[in-house]
């Protein structure tokens, strides 16, 4: 029962951690967030950070885990089933729009994080492209959008999401890029690969 | 909700599961047409081709790519 107790309170911790990292990764950036920050945001002692994560890197991979898992998730439960195309592109900025400023730093920074991180970030993607490629599937059978190769449907849709995320102080400055354009992206897109009716 | 020990895919609906057994802790991607569950190597094999054929990524990359996803996987853990 003690014991019970004891993990039951470190779990709680640790999450409190995962939870204060992901805000302050979002503000000050994933290579340059200091341990000690997220220590003072979790009100917990720089050593605690130490004893449930043994390097800053090992903290960094747990947290795109923790949020990928999220976004993984939420997104079976919105896109999931016998939905279309259009309506799996809405799921995904929906979702990522709630995780938007964590993962503006992911898009941002991607090519600077430590292996793990970014293998974590690439499995992210992948059930991203597991969701769409169900629905392009079905749509290219059903007739309504073009016999494109899979990987450039996929490519095409996350190299604008992503370009737009990257410079969203362009696009958006006071406010959310993916509330802001993410319609006229999904309208867009749609136009590029799916039949003029 | 269970997940898919060697995908991690969430299995919401009976049909997610192998065979539409319940009872299985594995789901119908990382099935063999007979019901039981790919190897390892079969399972790195179609998430390698899967990238590939998703993402578009090298050969080598994507191969290195499945094997990280694996490794944090209940069933492949240990290997």
């Amino acid at each position: 029962m003690k014991e019970n107790k004891r993990q039951l309170q470190k779990n709680t911790t640790r999450k409190k951690i995962i939870e204060s990292a992901v805000k302050q990764f979002a503000i000050n950036g994933l290579t340059t967030t200091r341990t000690s920050d997220v220590a003072g945001e979790a009100g917990v002692s720089h050593g605690t950070i130490f004893a449930h994560f043994h390097t800053q890197e090992e903290l960094l991979t747990a947290v795109i885990e923790d949020v990928g898992e999220r976004i993984n998730t939420r997104l079976h439960e919105v896109a999931g089933g016998q939905k279309g195309f259009n309506l799996a592109l809405k799921a995904h900025i929906e979702v990522l729009t709630e995780f938007e400023p964590f993962y503006t730093r992911l898009v941002i920074e991607n090519r600077l994080l430590p292996k793990e991180a970014r293998d974590t970030f690439l499995m992210l993607q992948s059930t991203v492209s597991f969701h769409l490629s169900q629905a392009i599937q079905k749509e290219v059978e059903a007739g309504s959008m073009k016999k494109l190769p899979e990987d450039m449907v996929f490519n095409g849709w996350i190299g604008l999401v992503h370009y737009y995320i990257a410079n969203s102080d362009l696009f958006a400055p006071e406010s959310s890029v993916l509330k802001t354009c993410g319609e006229k992206m999904i309208h867009f897109y749609l136009n590029m690969v799916n039949y003029n009716k | 909700m269970k997940k898919c020990i060697a995908c991690g895919m969430p299995m919401q609906e009976v049909s997610d599961y192998a065979s539409g057994d319940e009872s299985k802790d594995y789901c119908k991607f990382c099935a063999r047409p007979d019901g039981t569950m790919q190897s390892y190597e079969e399972k790195l094999d179609s998430l390698t081709n899967f990238i590939i054929k998703t993402q578009g990524l090298d050969k080598k990359a994507a191969g290195s790519a499945a094997e990280a996803m694996m490794k944090k996987l209940p069933a492949w853990k240990n290997m």
